[in-house]
């Protein structure tokens, strides 16, 4: 799986391409670290641009769960957007599209991501 | 229409069984919608055979088998490790909080809620699941 980074004024937009599965998400989860402790103590927003993303199982879920979950604590923003059917039928099914703030797409995430013009 | 393939317990045959489903679902023109179902169910359920671990002395085979009859897909996993029944794991709670969501458990829940049918036997010294999905309208 390869991961590309873009910055967005305070916000970080993350976008994996490919397969989200065993073998890719301790990569995955690592990169993800680094982009939150590249944040420091500045507040800021994360987002996870799904739209090149083909499929994620458990082991992908659980690196979703702890980013989500380390942003909360540092006090930043977290947020996924588009997500393809395969993708958001394992969200939808496993109620991390509950816990997790889900958008259609990028505009709309930053359009509800905080800081996103600090 | 049937296949199997037969790998070590090794978290590294993931990509070669997942190669073997796709070219499955090529070769029977099976709908791209539903192949999801199945490539997590072959990903969640290798995966706890493979960290299940494998008797003293060797590593555990692991059977996979492809089954297309009459609309229905049954994939079924079949190994010779300890005695493991997925099925008998407890459901996480999937209405818990950001805070509190454990992930222990998730990847077998996914594959109920997703499959059709599940079932798990133990069969003399082997592990057999079977799960079943229709992924064609008609037979």
């Amino acid at each position: 799986m390869n991961v590309r980074l873009e910055s967005l004024g305070l916000a970080t937009v993350v976008i994996p391409e490919g397969r989200l599965d065993f073998g890719a998400a301790a990569g995955f989860q690592a990169q993800l670290e680094q982009v939150l402790a590249g944040a420091g103590s500045k507040a800021t927003g994360v987002i996870i641009d799904c739209a090149r993303l083909d499929y994620v199982s458990s082991a992908g879920l659980r690196v979703f769960l702890l980013a989500a979950r380390a942003s909360q604590r540092a006090g930043h923003a977290f947020a996924i957007c588009a997500l393809a059917p395969a993708v958001r039928e394992v969200f939808d099914v496993s109620g991390f599209s509950r816990i997790i703030a889900v958008y259609g797409d990028r505009a709309a995430a930053l359009a509800q991501t905080p800081l996103r013009t600090a | 229409m049937k296949q199997h393939t037969t790998v070590p317990s090794d978290a590294a045959q993931l990509s070669v069984l997942t190669q073997f489903l796709q070219e499955f679902w090529s070769a029977a023109g099976l709908p791209p919608a539903e192949t999801v179902t199945f490539e997590l169910a072959l990903e969640e359920i290798f995966m706890n055979v493979v960290m299940h671990g494998s008797p003293a002395g060797r590593v555990a085979r692991v059977e996979v088998t492809l089954d297309l009859c009459g609309g229905c897909l049954t994939l079924m996993i079949e190994d010779d490790g300890p005695s493991f029944d997925p099925l008998s794991l407890a459901a996480p709670d999937v209405t818990a909080s950001l805070e509190e969501r454990r992930v222990g458990g998730l990847g077998v829940y996914l594959v109920r809620q997703m499959m059709d049918a599940v079932s798990y036997q133990r069969l003399g010294d082997r592990n057999q699941l079977s799960m079943t999905k229709r992924v064609r309208a008609t037979p």
